[in-house]
Parts: structure tokens; C-alpha cells; sequence
């Protein structure tokens, strides 16, 4: 019996290490100690090359580390694997093409003895309407979601997923992390690698900061967003001081002097961000629900 | 089966049922998926039917211990069988470098497993060109002592898996998409330097002995031709027997080449 209070990882001096095609030796992960408690939503944020993939391996028994130990719920992690407490969405893993939405998860369902809960996953994953629909036949967000149904068959403890939405356009990454969020509502630990900062910004309580295999901060996401990027005050000028060409500069004197008192300082001029215009007119999902994203 | 919400059982984690994979059900959905493809099943099936019907169908010139029917009858159903295996063992191959591999690796299926289930989608796929074309030639006179045709049968289906060696190694070696269509392709080539689609005679078929689909060919109508050749001259039983051996043993040696070079990359 296994008592509670057992962390969902526990890695301590994680090392790894390869050798690249010119024999140079290359440290993709520099001791990482990580221990991450049942139900916590954990981002793994970092560059390309910061050593995300590598720990997630280790994290999942696909590598084995150089020096350190790992514990998945206190076990190995592929035996943790095998005894499905723990199970993953891995940038590499592949489908079938010619396999329909629901076959793929019948096959993975029946490799993991539990073809009872073929339709759970599929409706968890809103999928249920493309079960019939071939995987070539399939967008790239669809065809994530199922990987993420997969990866919910054996009813794990434990979600890691690898840079999820990767490949994905907008509106798809928000309906990816929209579903992913009501699976977390229950319960569910989840780690997950990004590069998208907005991703861990929104989705994750604990941020992870990655680079050159060493882990840089490990804090609540709102401190690292406030050790990192402060706070942020935007407002709309009226419509009258806004030409083609930009802000009415004598305007923007006034307002500089106006603020000055307030010790407000670095006044920048931004336009909105394009992904918040591109989701307001191409969403599906209400207007309300991102204003309220963006300013959270 | 459990009715815990799934809230409870993260909370109270432990004593879970290990799981036990249902092989039989993979294999199933993976053979449904192999018959779905209807341009592999065309030339596993289709093509050697056909060419039955044309060469061999109502030909009763005496062959051996039988004609002529019997003798193209037991060829055309070896190249839809070695046509079946390659393929199988083919996709099998483009299956772990298109990543599924990895998908697997994450269920509690051990590897084995896998090629236990492979094995028999390739031997289920492989006997229905034998089952089909045989009963076409028992229905419209292909001749043969009972022996010839269960012999036959058993070495044309059992010696396929020879190939499946080879659709493996071949897709190893070559990797990319298009391994598989040079496996089959290939085969297509073999099987007319082996004497299984017309019979050769001269420095051809001296040169034929030497290639893979000829040892297995030449076995499985052994029983019927008794080494009589359709031209002239007889090979001895030695010869096919040596010429299979040899060929498991080369396409092997690929194979295990081809995985190891397969795993140092990744």
C-alpha cells in the first residue's frame, strides 16, 4: 500500500548527457532535482534545446539517466508505465493513418486491457463525433487530441505531455487546452513541456523554467510571471489621437507628463496582439471568454 | 470493473488490477485494417487469382503426378502468399518508424507480444490466396494425388514466412515511405527469375536456381513434379531445400542489421 503523501515524481540529480554526430559531448539535462505533488499542474517552460524532452523521457523510463534517480508514485517509471499510473503525449509518437479514430483507440484500449474505457476517453477528449473518420482524414489539433485520448486509456494518475499543441493553429491550441482543462478539473496531476509562454501562463500553477538542462525557477506561475515580466497597465487612447501612422505624438507628450507624477515610467506603445484579434474573429468560443483570458 | 469517479481513485492509488493485454483484440483490428487496404489486397488476392485463371485454368497436360493446372495452380498461390508476408512484415517495419512504436511502448505490452501478433496477421492474411486459389483449382480440375495437395498447401503457406523475414529486412534497409512498394515490387522481379510465373530454360533459370523465391517454389511443387522441371533436366530435393536455407540465413543477417542500424540512430 502506498500512503498519500507520496510525490506523483520525485527526481533528484537527473544527468544526462549525449554525443552529437561530431562527437562532441553535449549535457541536455544538469542535475534537475523535481518533486511534484498528485493533483499539481506543472509547466515545463523553456527554448528549444533547453532539455524539456529529455527529462520528460527519464520521466517516463524512455531514457535512462546518466547519474540521478527518478520515482514515478515511488516506482521505477516504466514500471509505472506498465501498471498504467502514468502515461504520456510524446511529440515522436506516431498513428496509424489508415486506422479510424476509434480503431486507434480500441487497439491501444485492448494493449492495455482496458477496452471499458474505449468510449470515456474518446467523449474526454471530444472526440466522440469523429470516431468513425479516418486518422488521415484528421487535422493536426484533431489528431493531438487523440494521441491525449490515448494517453487517458489506462486511467493514469500521471499526464506528461511533450509540446502538445505544437503544429497547431490558434483556435486549435485553445480547444486542445480547453479540453485538457476540464480533465485536470478532475483531479488529474499534469505535466506538460512548452514554449509557448501563454501556455503555461494560463494553464499551469507551477512553472517550471528551463535552459541549458538546468532548471532556472520553479515557482508558482504568477510569481514567475511577476519575478520575470511585472505587471503590465493598458489602456485604449480615444479614437480621435489615432491615425494610420500611429499615436498623435504631441498626445502622447501629454500623457507622458500626466503619468510622470505617478513615477510611471517606460511608456510603450503597442498595438493589440494579433492572436487575440485572430481568436475574436475566427473563434467559436465567445468573445467574453477571451477578453476575460487576456486580462487575467 | 470499477465505478470510482476517477477523483477517488488518484486519492486512494495503490492496489490497481495490473492489466492484462488483449493481444487477440489488437490483432483483429490490426488484421481488419490490412484487408481494408485494397490495392495491397489486390495484388495478395487479385493478381495471382487471375493469373491462375489465364495460365493454369483447363491446361491437363500431365505434370509429375498431376497437369499443368495443378502445377501453376501451386506457383500463382506461393506469390500471393509471399506477397501477403512481405507486405504484413513491411507495414510492420514503416509502423516503428512512423512512431507508432513509441505509442506502444507506453501500454504494458511486452515486445514479443507484438511479434506474436504480427505474426499471425501475416500467416491469416497469407493463407487466404492459398485457401482461395486452391479451391478454384480443386473446382475446375487442377489434378494432383491427395498428398501433392496438402503438401503443397502446408509448404507454400508455412515457407511464406520466409518473406516475412524479408519484407523486414528490406524496409529496415531502405527505410522512407516507399520501402514497402520496393519489398513488393521486388518480388514481383524474384518471382519470374525464380521459375514460379513462367518456366525457364538456359542461363536463365541457371541463374534463377540462385534466387530466393526459386528454392521455395520449386519445394512446394516438389511433391507434384518430383524435381522434373516444366522444359527439362531435374533438380535434386537437396537444391530448393539448400536454396531456402541459405536465403533465411541472408535475409536474417539483413534483418538484424537493419534493427540494429535502426536503433543506434534514435
Amino acid at each position: 500500500m502506498i500512503d498519500t503523501s507520496t510525490p506523483a515524481v520525485r527526481a533528484t540529480g537527473l544527468r544526462k548527457s549525449f554525443r552529437t554526430a561530431t562527437g562532441e559531448n553535449v549535457v541536455a539535462v544538469d542535475d534537475v532535482d523535481l518533486t511534484i505533488r498528485p493533483g499539481e499542474i506543472v509547466a515545463f517552460l523553456g527554448p528549444n534545446g533547453a532539455g524539456k524532452t529529455t527529462t520528460v523521457d527519464m520521466l517516463l523510463g524512455l531514457t535512462r539517466p546518466d547519474a540521478g534517480t527518478v520515482e514515478v508514485y515511488g516506482m521505477a517509471p516504466a514500471e509505472a508505465v506498465r501498471a498504467g499510473r502514468v502515461s504520456a503525449v510524446m511529440q515522436t509518437g506516431g498513428l496509424l493513418n489508415d486506422f479510424t479514430v476509434a480503431e486507434t483507440v480500441r487497439a491501444i484500449a485492448a494493449l492495455h486491457g482496458r477496452t471499458d474505457r474505449v468510449d470515456v476517453v474518446l467523449e474526454r477528449a471530444n472526440l466522440t463525433a469523429l470516431a468513425g473518420r479516418r486518422v488521415e482524414a484528421c487535422s493536426g489539433g484533431e489528431q493531438q487530441r487523440l494521441k491525449f485520448a490515448l494517453a487517458l486509456i489506462p486511467d493514469p494518475d500521471l499526464v506528461i505531455l511533450d509540446e502538445p499543441t505544437t503544429g497547431m493553429d490558434v483556435g486549435a491550441r485553445q480547444e486542445f487546452w480547453q479540453t485538457m482543462r476540464a480533465d485536470a478539473a478532475l483531479g488529474r496531476t499534469i505535466v506538460f513541456a512548452t514554449h509557448y509562454l501563454a501556455e503555461a501562463d494560463e494553464f499551469a500553477e507551477r512553472t517550471v523554467l528551463m535552459n541549458h538542462g538546468r532548471i532556472v525557477h520553479d515557482a508558482p506561475t504568477t510569481d514567475v510571471r511577476a519575478a520575470y515580466g511585472g505587471r503590465t497597465v493598458t489602456f485604449r487612447p480615444p479614437a480621435e489621437v489615432v491615425g494610420t501612422d500611429g499615436i498623435d505624438a504631441a498626445w502622447l507628450d501629454r500623457v507622458r507628463d500626466a503619468l510622470a507624477p505617478l513615477g510611471v515610467t517606460d511608456l510603450e506603445v503597442s498595438a493589440a496582439s494579433l492572436e487575440a484579434a485572430f481568436l475574436a474573429l475566427t473563434a467559436e468560443i465567445p468573445v467574453d471568454a477571451i477578453l476575460e483570458g487576456a486580462s487575467r | 470493473m470499477t465505478t470510482l469517479s476517477h477523483a477517488t481513485t488518484s486519492s486512494t492509488t495503490g492496489a490497481r488490477p495490473l492489466p492484462r493485454p488483449a493481444m487477440a483484440t489488437y490483432a483483429r483490428l490490426d488484421l481488419r485494417r490490412q484487408l481494408r487496404d485494397r490495392i495491397g489486397m489486390f495484388f495478395i488476392v487479385g493478381l495471382p487469382t487471375f493469373m491462375y485463371l489465364v495460365f493454369g485454368l483447363g491446361s491437363d497436360d500431365a505434370v509429375g503426378s498431376g497437369n499443368v493446372a495443378m502445377y501453376v495452380m501451386i506457383s500463382m498461390a506461393a506469390y500471393g502468399a509471399v506477397t501477403a508476408t512481405t507486405g504484413v512484415a513491411g507495414s510492420a517495419a514503416m509502423e516503428q518508424v512512423m512512431g507508432w512504436g513509441r505509442q506502444l511502448g507506453l501500454t504494458p505490452m511486452r515486445p514479443l507480444a507484438f511479434v506474436a501478433a504480427k505474426a499471425a496477421v501475416a500467416m491469416t492474411v497469407a493463407a487466404m490466396p492459398v485457401a482461395l486459389i486452391f479451391g478454384i483449382g480443386a473446382a475446375t480440375g487442377a489434378r494432383g494425388s491427395w498428398s501433392d495437395w496438402v503438401l503443397a498447401a502446408v509448404i507454400v503457406w508455412l515457407g511464406s514466412a520466409l518473406f516475412a523475414i524479408y519484407g523486414l529486412a528490406i524496409c529496415l534497409a531502405f527505410r522512407g515511405t516507399n520501402a514497402p512498394g520496393i519489398a513488393s515490387g521486388l518480388i514481383v522481379v524474384m518471382a519470374f527469375l525464380g521459375n514460379v510465373f513462367t518456366p525457364m530454360s538456359g542461363f536463365m533459370l541457371d541463374l534463377g536456381r540462385l534466387t530466393p523465391l526459386y528454392g521455395y517454389a520449386a519445394l512446394a511443387r516438389f511433391p507434384l513434379t518430383d524435381g522434373w522441371l516444366p522444359v527439362a533436366g531435374r533438380d535434386p530435393l537437396w537444391l530448393p531445400v539448400a536454396n531456402v536455407l541459405a536465403w533465411t540465413v541472408i535475409f536474417s543477417l539483413l534483418a538484424i542489421w537493419g534493427v540494429r542500424r535502426s536503433r543506434a540512430r534514435t
